[in-house]
């Protein structure tokens, strides 16, 4: 899945959907399509543990039996994890999402992980050459990450990035991944890396979609009785089964 | 291996979920609980093998009804195969990830004459000696089908097998024998394979062909081969595997959808068209089964689209209450039916506007000839007025744009029949600008007739490409605004004329052209047609002997052994009425007219629907 582009996930998405038969709703015009909306892109080459849709529905459904159906339906590649109600003034996910977290799982040789954790919070500016929209200029990072965990042990490391997504500055994970081969690390010491999740950041706290809205605009919409109503569905991927 | 592609390789790549496998409904077999270990290559890429119907049908029988296992096996894109080259990386099947020189039986799907460098190429990316002779018992036999094998005789040199007809129906018989005669050496082998009626082993044939280069003697080379080798024919569709759980890809292919197999074989009647003949007799679905696969396809895919396919969906006789269901069924959940071929008649029209009742983007109207002495010639029965009325039934509910097809070099073709085409198009864009607010688009694609085996124009000359050129030249000049023509390659059309009359010695010159890099021929990109020009001349081959002469009626051809079930005097008489400018009638229609199959193979046209309506409103 993680060689998947991003119109491909939809594609597998809606279909599962349509192989689940969850009374999903259809856009009006030319071309009917299922109102399915991902929370934010994830880059071809790249896996994640925890992504989010948007999903309207035509009618209410039992959230239980809608996990249900949902993940038989879906391929083996892709584990559903919570599903929940929410109504349809909540903001979209590509709103609200503001931060993800990044992990590279690493291979010896590397450097020691605290020290160069340590080193690059101190640093006031970190540069790498942007890969997003101006491809090849330079591009601050420095205030776009926010946090790093790192773990290691003999013969493995684990590194993991909290960063901004769209303000004050999107941080990609190739650029990241730049950035690890200016602070001494090989490609070769990279062995994986995987997107482990998306949050709306508040303060120091990391909040997932899922809690954000549970507080704020689950008002369970079956109370008026009337459709639409929307679900947030968490799905992640699996990792290459070697 | 599997985890080096994962870990080093596919983050290099172009696309790599063509390489990926375990798509939704992979069928993976227990490989040391399974009979026979079968290979299906598609020589293309996979975009275009995944699209491909045959293979899905064979995949499932194979994996589903039988205790044998069938794996996939795409060409990999250039970018992939340099990296499989300098890696040390075989070729593999995406189930198992396990070497093609793993597998008992290679199988090559060929729909293209073209695709067979890529065949080549593979069986070279897979450690397999190109030539047959030079392959062993201990090596996977190799074999074929589709289309191009009704004449098998240019690649007989690199297959083992070929398999002629209905894939289907032979393809499990096929595999019990080679288990049961696993351990025999590779004559006696294909010996035994070679009694199975549809089987072609060219090696038990000697050829000879006379100093003026036409085929002298085609004999078989043991008493027990059979001398002629018939095709193998589905009697009843209904009665045949059809896969319910079709694999959906993860990536976008080039048909990305459900498709109902509607009915095979096409009795129109066209003299030029290679399926039309070498598939009949027609033979239909009856509407409870295209009814229930529709169900479960669409149950076990999620696809958002179902499409109708065979050579003409339209004549289908229960087209009528099968669009109608299809689009009650599930257009309210959003998936919408397509028809890839239209019939030229407004009432073709009115079916489509129901299908696609909001997506009106592009007809396509297949008229073939500028002029109705020309259509007489290649007997496609549609008159102008015909072809005008669905125009304007097009325009008038609501399509923009509409694409036409042609055909330039066709027999008999002169001036006015150019001219006919472009008289066409501007009348054709008149209506649409009458009919239509916005400006209308028509386009034209302008394919070069290549004359194929099997068919009533199998004598006839192909048109040189010096001719081609200067055609394509006259209606360039006299192309008008909005009206866009596009010509298909003539270089290419040349080389498949070659190829679709050739024989087997035209092994070395195709040998010649891979080894001097030739691949993915079909992609434009790719096409290096220097290449092929060399190899002809290396080899001493002279391309012209296939395709400028006007061949008589006594020559025999290197194709004749095979028996597609139409007579010879059934094609010549269908030339000589060409010639005079006389057409044959529909036979669904309006009688027999006597190719022979029904009576040779005893088989008939098999018309589920009964469906007078819609028959009536034919015309
Ligand atoms: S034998 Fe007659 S009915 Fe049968 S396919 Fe040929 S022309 Fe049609």
């Amino acid at each position: 899945m993680k060689f998947l582009g991003n119109l491909d996930m939809m594609h597998l998405m809606e279909r599962s959907l349509r192989r689940a038969a969850i009374p999903y709703a259809l856009s009006e015009g030319f071309n009917p399509h299922i109102k399915l909306s991902m929370g934010t892109v994830l880059p071809v080459g790249l896996w994640g543990e925890n992504e989010y849709f948007d999903l309207e529905l035509s009618q209410r459904m039992d959230i239980i039996d809608f996990r249900q159906k949902l993940s038989v339906a879906l391929p083996s590649c892709l584990q559903l994890g919570e599903c929940q109600e929410i109504n349809d003034s909540a903001p979209s996910l590509m709103k609200i999402i503001n931060a993800a977290s990044y992990v590279f799982l690493l291979e010896p040789p590397f450097p020691s992980l605290d020290k160069w954790k340590e080193e690059l919070l101190a640093r006031p500016s970190l540069t790498v050459r942007s890969r997003g929209k101006k491809k090849g200029l330079d591009k601050e990072l420095r205030t776009g990450i926010y946090r790093i965990e790192v773990e290691q042990s003999l013969n493995f490391g684990r590194v993991e990035i909290w960063v901004a997504v769209g303000e004050p500055v999107n941080v990609r994970y190739d650029e990241l991944g730049e950035l690890l081969l200016q602070t001494g690390f090989t490609q070769k010491s990279i062995a994986e890396v995987f997107r482990s999740g998306n949050y709306i950041r508040e303060g120091s706290s990391y909040l997932s979609p899922l809690e954000v809205r549970l507080d704020k605009h689950t008002s369970p919409c079956g109370h008026s009785g009337v459709p639409p109503c929307g679900v947030t569905i968490k799905v992640g991927g699996m990792r290459v089964n070697k | 291996m599997k985890d080096q592609l994962f870990r080093d390789i596919l983050s290099r790549v172009a696309k790599p979920a063509r390489y990926t496998g375990s798509e939704l409904n992979m069928i993976k077999k227990d490989w040391e609980q399974a009979g026979v270990k079968m290979a299906f290559a598609f020589p293309d890429v996979y975009e275009v093998g995944m699209s491909h119907v045959g293979g899905k049908i064979l995949y499932g029988l194979v994996n589903e009804k039988s205790r044998h296992l069938l794996e996939r096996v795409f060409a990999p894109w250039p970018d992939m195969e340099a990296i499989m080259r300098a890696e040390q990386i075989p070729l593999f099947s995406l189930e198992s990830f396990r070497p093609v020189l793993d597998f008992e039986v290679l199988g090559f799907s060929l729909q293209y004459e073209l695709s067979i460098t890529n065949v080549l190429n593979m069986l070279d990316l897979a450690g397999i000696p190109l030539w047959s002779r030079e392959r062993n018992e201990a090596h996977p036999l190799v074999i074929a089908g589709g289309p191009v094998v009704f004449n098998p005789e240019p690649f007989a040199d690199f297959f083992d097998i070929f398999i002629i007809g209905d894939g289907e129906e032979v393809l499990l018989e096929f595999l019990d024998k080679v288990e049961t005669s696993r351990g025999l050496e590779k004559v006696e082998k294909l010996k035994r394979l070679a009694a199975i009626e549809g089987v072609y082993a060219p090696a038990l044939y000697n050829v000879e062909y006379r100093e003026d280069g036409i085929l002298k003697s085609f004999e078989p080379r043991f008493a027990e081969v059979p001398a002629r080798v018939r095709k193998r024919v589905v009697k009843d569709l209904d009665q045949a595997y059809y896969p319910d759980k079709p694999l959906v890809p993860y990536m976008e292919i080039t048909h990305d959808r459900a498709v109902l197999e509607v009915m095979r074989g096409c009795q129109r009647g066209c003299r030029f068209c290679h399926a039309g003949i070498v598939y009949r007799p027609v033979r239909e679905r009856s509407l409870e089964t295209l009814e229930s696969q529709a169900r479960h396809q669409l149950q076990n895919t999620g696809y958002e689209e179902i499409s109708l396919a065979s050579l003409s969906s339209l004549d289908y006789s229960g087209i009528d209450p099968l669009l109608k269901g299809l689009v009650g069924n599930y257009g309210e959940k959003g998936i919408g039916v397509s028809l890839p071929s239209l019939r030229v008649d407004a009432f073709s029209i009115d079916l489509a506007n129901e299908v696609q009742k909001v997506r009106k983007t592009t007809l396509t109207l297949a008229p073939e000839a500028g002029t109705q002495r020309l259509r007489d010639i290649i007997n496609k029965n549609v008159s102008e007025e015909q072809l005008l009325d669905a125009v304007e039934a097009a325009f008038k509910s609501g399509w923009l744009s509409l694409k036409l097809y042609f055909m330039i070099g066709l027999p008999g073709e002169r001036e006015e029949d150019l001219e006919g085409i472009i008289e066409i198009l501007q009348k054709v864009k008149y209506i649409g600008d009458k009919y239509s607010r916005r400006p209308v688009e028509i386009r034209a694609s302008l394919a070069s007739f290549v004359p194929k085996a099997h068919t009533p124009f199998q004598w006839r000359p192909q048109n040189t490409m010096a001719e081609l050129d200067s055609k394509q030249q006259f209606l360039s000049r006299r192309r008008r605004k909005r009206i866009k023509l596009s010509f298909h390659d003539r270089r290419t059309s040349y080389l498949e004329g070659v190829i679709a009359r050739g024989d087997r010695r035209l092994a070395p010159v195709i040998y010649l052209a891979w080894q001097k890099g030739c691949k993915f021929d079909g992609w434009s990109e790719y096409f290096n047609f220097d290449n092929w020009q060399d190899a002809f001349r290396e080899s001493e081959v002279e391309p012209e002997f296939y395709t400028g002469r006007q061949r008589p009626y006594e020559e025999s051809f290197p194709w004749d052994f095979i028996d597609i079930g139409v007579s010879k005097e059934f094609l010549q008489e269908e030339d000589q009425k060409a010639e005079e400018g006389l057409t044959t009638a529909d036979c669904r229609q309006e009688g027999c007219s006597d190719c022979g199959i029904c009576l040779a193979m005893e088989v008939s046209l098999n018309i589920k629907g009964g469906n007078v309506d819609a028959l009536e409103k034919q015309i």
